[in-house]
């Protein structure tokens, strides 16, 4: 549609055409003249990405993804038996505890006030979760007694996905809700399933209920890798972001090692995936900017930035 | 305009006379109530006229002069036009018959301005567009209005008259629905309810019969004599000692039910919940409303109380029947004797069930800890129960013989009494439905509010929507471990409060069935009904018309029946408003509220209301 091309008959007007809604003009309503789609933008906020920078952020997704195969690999170790939950468990307490002391030595120095309620704070919150933890673990190991295996591993499998899906990639620092909760849900699932120890709870049952340390453990890890340590990641990624990428790369091994000690076509896989993710999907991004085509105008929805601070005064 | 004249059908043999009746102002139409024979003094039939006007409030007068010669008299018509001047009037009507012929003839004198009478042509013409023939229905709409027969073809001045006969005891007795409570105004009334009112309310006219030595000498529906009866003229003597006696003892009944002792806070609940006590207080109300030493003056409460008094009488005397089959031959001992058996009998019952349900139910999957401490909670109340029951075995057939003594009081004593003891029976049933509904409901709204933890939102109480919420580590942690056990116990709790439910479904369904059929005796009118089968027109809807005489150069005569009213009519406005149970919620509320777990008390008893 170019200019003059209002269809129906356009009389040749000595006045001309504006653009008001309020005034009876001697056009038809649908006229458009020659300096229609004159505001029209296109591509506005395009972002020429590089492909390195897009490669170290998509790092962090590969990242996740290993997190989740070391968690896995743990738990498949515990249900085959090569590793006991008490090594487990003292292992588990002893990354903890150093990671709280890369976390507190990475913290901005800020005052030392701070740090100290901080502290007590965060020795409250440990001892909470150990308390529940280990106050429901009892009820834990047999929830999912008489669920199929089959529905069992399959609800882990999407609440995994979920988490997944979920994580706030951008800033992993404050947990995002669904998908902490989803992968918590998942490791109570797992939980369950782990053979059970013959020397706890009264042999009367010879059902395969696991102990309470094996579930007990498979929290306290749960807790460690999906909650506690995106924030460790967090604070390296702000502090020493060259540290960053090399952990990431370290992670990443370690849980296609991990896994490949087990099931190594899964290791296969799993490289395989990280591959993809890491290197081909950047690649695929940038290529596919050159067939953007946003359109902008004044005819989009008014966007309000939140700048409302002049209000303040 | 077309002049309609009510006729008495007992006037249409009587002797010639003067026309006693009413004009219905704004309707030009004239209601005869009854006919003065010769000879008659008009002062003192003027002086009647007054008493009577009066006695009864209507606005009598003379309408006009019947004439009907026997064989060998001769017309009268001049002495009758005569009369007109004695008694003035707007209008005169000289109605006239001769022995042989079915149609009357009519002539309308009306005074002019100067006073002076004019005749007015009456007969000529045929009857115009409405009635050709066949019955007609009037009435049944608002008002109940007869059908105007109007249809004059042209000729402006040449007036219809129309006879509308009727019969006047029926009329008299009977009461036009629906009923307009308030008073009517008489300019807008419509005419039919004008009709029977006069009718219903001229009954001091009809006092004098033949036999009397009046100043005048009538003909009315009752003027060959006057109808009583020895036994109803007894019972009225003997009504008023008897309903006084009664209103004194039910005074000292209900101020001993309201002393203080009775009214304390736990017998006042109790109270409340038996429904053989409602049943009782609901009685004496009646009672007292029954036995009310004044008369009732309306047709309401005319009938309001004699539908009480005669469905009072039904249900005693079937209390009565009850009470006599049930204490011949002991049988009331023994069904004292299966009670506890029975009780034993449901309570082993449920013990299987609650084992059936400690195992794998129907294949179901269920938590086995929490299963078990379910199964073994309840079965121990079940064991408190049963030895309760057998602490109480000695006493229970000294117990029902006495309390079934109470159902001489009426049937409906009786089914509250069996449906107060199934409730009795079957409380641990109730206690089971709560905890198990308790439990749900608990596990419901965790599960909801921790199912919003888990995507990160959040109920605002204010706003009352849910919103979006940033939650700290801990909060998520232990909310998502709690969301997990809720989630996985849920088939458990859902299955016992699905049986328990079940359970007590069944007996709110028995006791819902009992309910019914009490507030069913109660409130069905029987008098009412009675007399809509036996003394149909005593409860009229409307009227209907058929046509009588139409011959050329008489005026046309019709027929005025009275409409019964339908029976459902009957029951829906005769009904004694009670307590009655009804369904408190809908179906869907119902099904929301089982589905979340929340109590239920699918009957709400209305309070009685007050007329």
């Amino acid at each position: 549609m170019g200019a003059d091309s209002g269809s129906g008959a356009a009389p040749g007007p000595a006045v001309s055409w504006r653009k008001v809604l309020w005034e009876r003009q001697p056009f038809p309503d649908n006229y458009v003249d020659r300096r229609f789609l004159e505001e029209l933008r296109r591509n506005e906020g395009l972002r020429q990405y590089r492909y390195w920078a897009v490669v170290q952020e998509a790092g962090l997704v590969a990242q996740q993804i290993s997190c989740v195969a070391l968690f896995l690999t743990l738990w498949l170790y515990m249900e085959q038996g090569l590793l006991s939950p008490s090594t487990l468990l003292w292992t588990g307490l002893l990354c903890a505890l150093l990671g709280y002391g890369l976390y507190q030595a990475l913290a901005p120095r800020g005052d030392s006030d701070n740090h100290h309620r901080t502290r007590w704070s965060d020795l409250q919150s440990a001892s909470i979760f150990l308390s529940f933890t280990f106050g429901f673990s009892p009820v834990l190991r047999t929830l999912t007694e008489s669920v199929c295996t089959d529905t069992v591993y399959a609800m882990t499998a999407l609440m995994l996905l979920a988490h997944l899906v979920a994580f706030p990639y951008a800033h992993p620092s404050p947990p995002g809700s669904l998908s902490l909760n989803a992968a918590l849900f998942a490791s109570v699932c797992l939980a369950s399933r782990l053979p059970g120890d013959l020397h706890t709870s009264g042999g009367l049952d010879s059902s395969s209920s696991p102990s309470s340390l094996h579930t007990f453990t498979m929290l306290c890890w749960a807790l460690l890798v999906f909650a506690l340590w995106p924030c460790l990641l967090q604070r390296l990624r702000d502090c020493a972001p060259w540290v960053f990428g090399c952990v990431c790369v370290l992670v990443g091994v370690c849980g296609v090692g991990g896994l490949g000690s087990l099931w190594p076509g899964g290791a296969v896989l799993l490289a395989a995936l990280l591959g993809t993710v890491t290197l081909l999907c950047p690649l695929l991004l940038i290529r596919l900017q050159s067939d953007k085509d946003n359109i902008q105008g004044p005819w989009d929805e008014a966007e309000i930035r939140e700048d409302l601070t002049h209000f303040l005064h | 305009m077309v002049l309609k004249i009510f006729f008495p059908q007992c006037c249409n043999k009587a002797d010639s006379g003067l026309l006693v009746g009413r004009w219905i102002p704004g309707q030009n139409s004239a209601v005869v109530l009854a006919v003065i024979h010769y000879p008659f003094i008009p002062g003192q039939v003027k002086q009647y006229i007054h008493q009577m006007r009066g006695q009864s409030g209507v606005d009598l007068t003379v309408l006009g002069s019947w004439s009907m010669p026997k064989e060998g008299q001769e017309g009268m018509e001049s002495f009758l036009r005569d009369l007109s001047t004695i008694f003035p009037q707007g209008q005169w009507l000289q109605l006239s018959r001769e022995m042989g012929k079915i149609g009357f003839r009519c002539h309308v004198l009306t005074r002019d301005p100067n006073g002076k009478l004019i005749q007015q042509e009456k007969e000529l013409k045929e009857d115009g567009g409405g009635e050709k023939g066949g019955t007609k229905r009037g009435g049944g709409e608002k008002k109940g209005e007869e059908n105007k027969v109007e249809g004059e073809e042209g000729g402006g001045e040449k007036d219809k008259v129309i006879f509308i006969h009727y019969e006047q005891r029926k009329v008299m007795l009977s009461q036009l629905h629906p009923i307009d409570n308030g008073v009517p105004d008489p300019q807008t009334e419509s005419q039919l309810p004008q009709v029977f009112g006069t009718v219903c309310q001229s009954e001091p006219l009809f006092f004098l019969d033949k036999y009397d030595d009046g100043p005048v000498k009538m003909t009315h529906w009752q003027s060959e004599g006057r109808e009583g009866s020895i036994i109803v003229e007894l019972m009225k003597q003997a009504s008023t000692p008897v309903c006084l006696l009664t209103t004194w003892m039910l005074t000292l009944w209900t101020s001993l039910c309201s002393s203080r002792i009775l009214n304390m806070r736990p017998m006042r609940f109790i109270s409340s919940k038996l429904s053989t006590c409602v049943q009782l207080s609901y009685r004496t109300e009646h009672l007292q409303t029954v036995c009310s030493p004044t008369r009732a003056t309306a047709h309401n409460h005319f009938m309001r109380k004699a539908n009480i008094f005669v469905s009072f009488f039904v249900d005693v005397s079937l209390g009565l029947l009850l009470v006599s089959w049930m204490y011949r031959e002991n049988r009331i001992g023994k069904l004292a004797n299966t009670l506890v058996p029975a009780a034993d009998y449901v309570a082993k019952e449920l013990e299987e069930l609650l084992q059936w349900l400690m195992g794998a139910p129907a294949g179901l999957k269920m938590n086995r800890a929490l299963d078990q401490v379910l199964g073994r909670f309840f079965l121990y109340h079940i064991h408190l129960w049963i030895s309760y029951i057998h602490l109480m075995s000695p006493f229970v057939e000294m117990i029902l013989w006495y309390v079934g003594l109470s159902a001489c009081l009426g049937l409906t004593f009786a089914l509250s009494l069996l449906s107060d003891i199934t409730a009795l029976l079957t409380f641990h049933i109730y206690c089971f439905y709560v905890y198990g509904a308790r439990l749900y409901c608990m596990t419901v709204y965790g599960l909801s509010s921790l199912w919003r933890l888990f995507r990160g939102k959040k109920w605002n109480v204010l706003r009352q929507r849910v919103d979006s919420c940033s939650y700290d580590l801990d909060q998520l942690f232990i909310g998502t471990l709690l969301f997990t056990i809720l989630l996985f116990l849920l088939p458990t709790t859902a299955l016992y409060y699905l049986v328990f439910t079940l359970l007590r479904l069944v007996v709110v369904m028995f006791q819902g069935v009992l309910h019914l059929s009490v507030d069913f005796i109660n409130s069905f009118p029987l008098f009412a009904m009675g007399l809509r089968l036996f003394r149909s027109y005593r409860l009229a809807e409307g009227v209907k018309f058929r046509v009588l005489c139409e011959e050329p150069g008489t005026p046309l005569h019709l027929m005025m029946d009275i409409n019964p009213l339908k029976v459902s009519s009957v029951v829906q406005t005769y009904r004694t408003p009670t307590y009655s149970c009804y369904p408190k919620d809908s179906w869907l509320a119902l099904c929301k509220k089982l589905f979340l777990g929340e109590l239920i008390y699918p009957w709400r008893h209305k309070t009685t209301k007050i007329d």
